[in-house]
């Protein structure tokens, strides 16, 4: 039966059950529903194989082996030990420098992206001659691969030949070269810097996108009452792009706990192991001592830690889709 | 969304259905020809026409690729070497595929270990996929594979550090059954004796004869008013410091003390130096006890704060210092590869050339050998082909053919004593001093670990985090659990 909001008002007799003739046939459309459903399934199905298989089985398979203990060098030890690997890693003194390292270069990293991001978004939202060439660049080193970012980064912060030092030293900044690198704060600042060269485009792109939501009415009308640049900056512009930037510094804050190249080819995790942060300790743990059960430990104790920004991410997101 | 415009079970809109609707009846409520019907029908089938020719576009697509693929995969396939004139000679037909993994080697700077395979693959029909890249690298590709028994690779790089740990856990394929009788009579025999396991199994051939050599810049040596290489510890400072306030270095030496792998060579070298030991012969950790073990890491850290070692070794692996050191910045090389000697000579490489000699670790000390073996998994699926491949680059004549062109030195002990290598290498004879004290490193199953917990204390005792004694504690209550664990 056609729904009344499809009946068509003073149509000619007949017309409706024309229309139910053709549309409304329960069988044949269950039919076809079916089969519709199932070639939909069917097309969606290698994903589905795919995720299982490359999500959801190392995810449980890391999960059991986190309650083992798991030498692959020395197999006689093999035994399960419940929550042991976790009550050991609580004691670790290098594991919990990791979490530390990595909570320092996570943080940091975002509190220079957000601010950095949104000058920058500004000011590709405005015109000006070049502007589609700019935007284009800027999305260049999010579009590097990390590995050579890295690599490129090692050879700028070279104490001997580094591009670094030169320039530093061109602008009367040192008088002499200095081995930056080997300094555990430096180390630190300078992977961060790294970092944040490499991740501000990609929140550049979404604080855009943001901005140009915004309907220039707002600014016209603050314009009207008298509002500086900074005014409509804080009580226009801010508020409409603060659930964005949320979004962006939890992803940020995701993606800074699983950043492995860039300390991993600039430093190494040193000097003195400052900058060895907890992707790099998990993997030199599974890899190198081959202790599959304690890296698995510690892999779920970082994913835990990770929990609270990732639900609060999902459920924020999930918001923002029902909402439109 | 307004439920006007929402969708049929066909996926059409509303809109178009009422659009199809009144194609059907004019305004004057008059239906339609049946023309007019036929096509309305023919409209409201059309998604699945469109889906129906997807599939077949899928299909066709998909049918397309495997006979692609199965073309590709041709058993017909030829080796394609690259000879010695750069031209392109396709021989034999494959006859099997071998996967080869092995560190570049820091000696290699042209491609002459990718010549002697292609002569290999030109030779035996057998191909040859080849993965090289920098030690660290090929590490932690090797090791996680023998770990889990995986057969993605044939031929494996076996490092000296390793043999303990791989003859326990049986990784490794014994060559013993491959190898004719009397096969390694000429090699060297320490180096063979390095990869055999305690129940006699030759698990490894070497094919990098890794030793280690004290160069030194003579020329730069003299300008700093010294006619003799260091005899001692003392004498090292005291000539690094007068060449450094003579204006003639910018340091003694350029050490690779990165945070890194090579930091545990370091440790053993600088711990051999001073008469000291890191573990007993029960591979009982008694570093943290013995004031010689105490007294090569102070000295070390006093290196970096006096200026005799650049400060900037906290960041150089070794490449890096060797670059230093052929730049002409540092007076010695206490721990550089045979093939610095050639590199020296090389203007593309060096400043320093006609500069270099050669001498002995000061006070006697033993110099470090790193051999590097290659080793077949225990899970290779292409053993015998492995085998042949190893054979051929443990030859002679593949050791004449390599320390010809990039200097390596031999484990054939004839090769030393070949008129044309000496001619071209005589600096061979100063090696051969140092070759009557040479040491390897501690031979634990639990070496990685060493290495992960010995250069994190040291590195933070070379950057003033801690003091030396507070490392070694540091390293022995780090390894506790394998104290004394052979």
């Amino acid at each position: 039966m056609l729904p009344r909001c499809l009946s068509l008002p003073g149509s000619p007799p007949g017309l409706n059950e024309e229309v139910n003739s053709s549309l409304s046939k329960p069988s044949k459309h269950r039919s076809a529903e079916a089969k519709e459903r199932r070639f939909g399934a069917a097309l969606a199905s290698p994903a589905l194989v795919a995720i299982f298989a490359v999500v959801l089985i190392p995810l449980a398979n890391a999960l059991i082996l986190s309650f083992q203990q798991r030498d692959l060098a020395r197999p006689e030890t093999d035994a399960f030990v419940g929550l042991g690997n976790f009550i050991r890693l609580a004691t670790d003194a290098r594991f919990l420098n990791s979490l530390r390292a990595t909570t320092f270069f996570s943080v940091t990293s975002i509190l220079i992206e957000i601010p950095l991001a949104i000058a920058i978004a500004i000011v590709l939202t405005k015109a000006f001659k070049g502007r589609g060439l700019a935007r284009a660049l800027i999305i260049l080193p999010w579009a590097l691969p990390a590995v050579v970012a890295a690599s490129m980064w090692k050879w700028i912060y070279n104490a001997d030949f580094g591009v670094l030092n030169a320039l530093l030293q061109q602008f009367g900044l040192i008088d002499e070269y200095r081995v930056w690198l080997a300094d555990p704060g430096w180390a630190m600042g300078l992977i961060i810097f790294s970092n944040v060269w490499k991740e501000t485009p990609l929140t550049v792109l979404l604080v855009m996108g943001s901005l140009m939501a915004i309907p220039n009415v707002l600014y016209e009308a603050a314009h009207i009452d008298g509002a500086t640049a900074w005014q409509r900056f804080r009580h226009v512009t801010f508020p409409l792009i603060l659930p964005i930037l949320i979004v962006a510094g939890l992803l940020q804050l995701i993606w800074g706990f699983q950043t492995f190249e860039i300390p991993q080819i600039i430093t190494g995790g040193g000097p003195q192991s400052a900058t060895e942060l907890a992707s790099l300790r998990i993997y030199t743990q599974t890899f190198r001592s081959l202790r599959f059960g304690l890296g698995s430990a510690m892999a779920y104790s970082v994913a835990v830690l990770l929990l609270v920004p990732a639900v609060v991410y999902i459920r924020k997101a999930h918001k923002s889709i029902v909402e439109m | 969304m307004s439920v006007l415009h929402g969708y049929d079970h066909h996926g059409y809109s509303t809109d178009q259905v009422l659009a199809n609707t009144r194609r059907i009846y004019h305004n004057d409520g008059q239906a339609q020809n049946a023309h007019q019907k036929e096509e309305t029908n023919l409209s409201v089938q059309a998604p699945t026409r469109v889906r129906s020719a997807a599939v077949w576009r899928i299909g066709l697509v998909a049918i397309a690729l495997i006979l692609v693929s199965a073309a590709c995969g041709s058993s017909g396939e030829t080796t394609s070497t690259t000879t010695g004139d750069g031209g392109t000679d396709t021989t034999q037909a494959v006859s099997e595929e071998i996967t080869v993994i092995f560190p570049a080697h820091e000696a290699d700077m042209g491609t002459a270990f990718e010549a002697r395979i292609n002569q290999f693959q030109q030779e035996t029909g057998i191909k040859v996929n080849l993965i090289q890249s920098d030690w660290d690298s090929v590490a932690d590709k090797v090791v996680p594979e023998m770990a889990t028994e995986g057969s993605a690779y044939d031929v494996v790089e076996f490092d000296n550090g390793w043999v303990a740990e791989w003859c326990g856990a049986g990784w490794a394929t014994p060559l013993n059954d491959y190898m004719a009788d009397g096969y390694t009579d000429g090699m060297i025999p320490g180096l063979v004796d390095l990869f055999t396991c305690p129940d006699g199994s030759i698990t490894g051939l070497v094919w990098n004869n890794d030793t280690r050599f004290f160069f030194y810049n003579e020329a730069k040596l003299t300008e700093a008013g010294f006619d003799n290489p260091p005899q001692d510890w003392a004498e090292f400072v005291e000539q690094s410091q007068a060449a450094v306030d003579a204006g003639v270095v910018e340091a003694g030496l350029a050490p690779f003390w990165n945070q890194e792998w090579s930091l545990g060579n370091e440790f053993h070298f600088w711990t051999y130096a001073f008469g000291g030991e890191i573990v007993d012969d029960q591979s009982c950790i008694v570093a943290q006890d013995d004031p010689n073990t105490l007294e090569g890491l102070q000295y070390m850290i006093d290196a970096l704060a006096s200026g005799v070692a650049d400060p900037a070794g906290l960041t150089f692996d070794q490449a890096a210092a060797q670059d230093v050191f052929l730049s002409g910045r540092t007076l010695f090389m206490p721990q550089g590869i045979p093939g610095v000697a050639a590199f020296a000579e090389d203007d593309t490489l060096s400043s320093i050339q006609g500069e270099v000699a050669i001498g002995t670790v000061p006070s006697g000390a033993p110099s470090l050998t790193l051999p590097e073996g290659f080793a077949i998994p225990a899970s290779s699926n292409h053993k015998d082909a492995a085998w042949e491949f190893i054979e051929y680059m443990t030859s002679e004549d593949s050791n004449r053919f390599l320390a010809e062109q990039i200097g390596m030195l031999p484990i054939w002990v004839d090769l030393y004593t070949d008129a044309d290598l000496v001619a071209l290498y005589p600096e061979w004879n100063a090696f051969s001093e140092q070759l009557g004290s040479v040491r390897g490193l501690s031979t634990l199953t639990w070496y990685g670990d060493l290495v992960d917990i010995s250069t994190a204390e040291i590195h933070e005792a070379l950057g003033g985090g801690q003091s030396a004694q507070e490392a070694l504690d540091a390293i022995a209550a780090g390894l506790e659990e394998f104290n004394c664990v052979p």
